[in-house]
């Protein structure tokens, strides 16, 4: 009578997930490479154009010593504004929801903030702020908060409204519906829009180390092997940084998944732990 | 307009219109305690109108509702209101839709889950307790919803159509189940359906509504002994009510 699977099937099931999702990557990093290197053995192109995937592997494991630190720095850039951009963004859109007047006069503003085109005012940023991490911070910030904002208000704005009635006629308080009802109930757009922002984080913190031109970053170090033409390091840091996006990415899938165990487990986890019975359960027939 | 002591439900002319468009036409029903009475009418008559009326989820034009000797008109929180869609909310287990009601309105206690829990193995839920809704069968589904309705510890039920998206064999199931826990319980129901078996099975009453602007065409007390069994289906006194109450519905209809 379930339709979901007894809990031994569906932890079978999870690894075969895993695994598929390994696989898939795999594929396509060995596609991508393939494709790098069918590019070089049909056009020729001069190395310092584009370098083979050797030459920047090398280039990477060569310098890893340098890069390790510097992609750290990076990381921690978009940590720090990727929570504080995906905090205020979640806030923002609460307060849009509930105070009806603030989403009227906020959302004009909110559209603009995303209007202002960053590289131009990074410089700014740092010469108000300083020489130091959190100019960058809140780039990120500023890159992140809005495809939260945006989306999350989207997901309380389309609730059911029957599933509101029904709070209603339950006696619900204000802010116990928003807590067991409101917030779960969009905690699927707050993720997509958690996902867009993971994907723009490392965008926002390249260009904080662009405007900070006397720190020791990522970006700054690339730049310094372009002036040197070292192509193979600049593709090289190119691949590191895509792949901090990429590590943010399946962070925020992996907490999506963590977050809303309904959606993949036919029971809950708790139960489970404390040892109950696991046995697939039948309609009793009465 | 007296009130006798048994009648738990009194709905005083009720109206509704929508934006010019008459949904419910002037509406005056009592219903005594412990009763269990259907309401059958024709799709947009204005059932689930009324019931949103009743519950207070919506205002009416004119006319009252009293529980009791209390007005509730415009006032939630007085009647269990399973609606038409089920509602269960997906993130939480059985037992934690069960108690939603408890969860949207105070912290819910060990008291509450251990209550939940015992109602739920009761009637048929034992194995299904910690398993998410989307892991539910619908027939399953509708047994929460009924039990996270009935733990609100109203004595007036109002069911819209919990039985309408069911295949025969599970709402004859369902039937059963239901008249089981309405003599456990002593609650005074309200039923929509648009199946006029299920109506005259479950019923002591059964009113018939006109096509919209709805309003009460008929009510027809079904005195068919309790408790009903799957023989009362073919009973002939069983047949002469389903004639009455589809020349009713069909007179009023065309
Ligand atoms: N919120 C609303 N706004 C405007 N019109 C509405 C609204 N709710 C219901 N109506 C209209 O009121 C009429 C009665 O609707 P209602 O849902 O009460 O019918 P019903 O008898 O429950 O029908 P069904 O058997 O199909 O569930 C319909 O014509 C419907 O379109
Ligand atoms: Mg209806």
């Amino acid at each position: 009578m379930t339709r979901g699977e007894g809990t031994e099937l569906s932890a079978l099931r999870r690894w075969r997930l895993v695994g598929a999702l390994v696989l898939w990557s795999v594929t396509s990093l060995v596609v991508f490479v393939a494709a790098w290197q069918a590019v070089i053995a049909i056009f020729h192109p001069a190395p310092y154009v584009i370098p083979t995937p050797h030459d920047t592997y090398f280039a990477v494991t060569h310098n890893w010593s340098s890069i390790w630190p510097l992609a750290v720095g990076t990381f921690r850039e978009t940590l720090y504004g990727f929570a504080a951009g995906a905090v205020l963004g979640f806030f923002l859109a609460v307060a849009m929801y509930k105070v009806r007047i603030f989403r009227s006069l906020s959302y004009p503003f909110i559209i603009a903030s995303q209007a202002i085109p960053i590289i131009a005012i990074a410089p700014i940023l740092v010469l108000v702020i300083g020489f130091n991490i959190y100019p960058t911070i809140i780039i990120v910030a500023w890159i992140v908060f809005f495809p939260v904002t945006i989306n999350t208000l989207d997901g309380f704005l389309n609730l059911d409204a029957d599933l509101l009635n029904l709070t209603r006629v339950l006696g619900a308080r204000r802010w116990r519906r928003f807590w067991f009802v409101e917030l779960p109930g969009t905690v699927t757009p707050l993720f997509s829009g958690l996902k867009i922002g993971a994907a723009y984080a490392v965008t926002g913190a390249i260009i904080g180390e662009q405007a900070d031109s006397s720190g020791s970053s990522l970006f700054q170090y690339q730049f310094a092997a372009n002036n040197s033409s070292r192509t193979d390091l600049v593709y090289g840091l190119t691949i590191v940084m895509m792949a901090i996006g990429l590590l943010w990415f399946v962070l925020i899938v992996g907490l999506d998944h963590l977050a809303t165990p309904w959606k993949h487990r036919p029971t809950s986890r708790r139960w489970r732990d404390r040892g109950r019975t696991t046995s697939t359960p039948s309609l009793r027939n009465e | 307009m007296g009130v006798s002591t048994s009648t738990v439900l009194a709905i005083n002319g009720v109206r509704k219109t929508f934006a010019n468009n008459v949904a419910l036409d002037e509406t005056s029903l009592e219903l005594t305690a412990g009763s269990f009475t259907s309401l059958v009418g024709p799709s947009g008559c204005g059932k689930s109108t009324l019931f949103n009326v009743i519950s207070g989820l919506l205002r009416p034009d004119t006319g009252s509702i009293a529980l009791g000797d209390r007005d509730i008109t415009n006032s939630t929180g007085h009647v269990g209101y399973m609606l038409q869609k089920d509602l269960l909310v997906p993130w939480r287990t059985v037992l934690g839709n069960i108690t939603l009601a408890a969860a949207l309105t105070r912290k819910v206690t060990a008291q509450d889950r251990r209550e939940a829990e015992q109602n739920a193995r009761r009637y048929g839920l034992g194995e299904f307790l910690h398993h998410y809704p989307g892991a539910l069968s619908g027939g399953m589904r509708q047994r929460v919803a009924l039990m996270r309705t009935l733990a609100t510890n109203q004595s007036l039920l109002l069911l819209d159509e919990p039985f309408g998206a069911l295949d025969s064999q599970t709402r004859l199931d369902m039937q059963q189940w239901l008249l089981q826990i309405w003599a456990d319980l002593k609650k005074t129901v309200i039923f929509v359906t648009h199946d006029v078996d299920e109506a005259i099975f479950l019923s002591d009453r059964v009113i018939v509504m006109s096509p919209r602007p709805g309003r009460v065409v008929a009510d027809i007390v079904v005195d068919l002994p309790r408790p009903r069994t799957l023989e009362t289906l073919t009973d002939p006194a069983f047949v002469d009510f389903k004639r009455e109450v589809l020349r009713l519905l069909h007179r009023s209809s065309s």
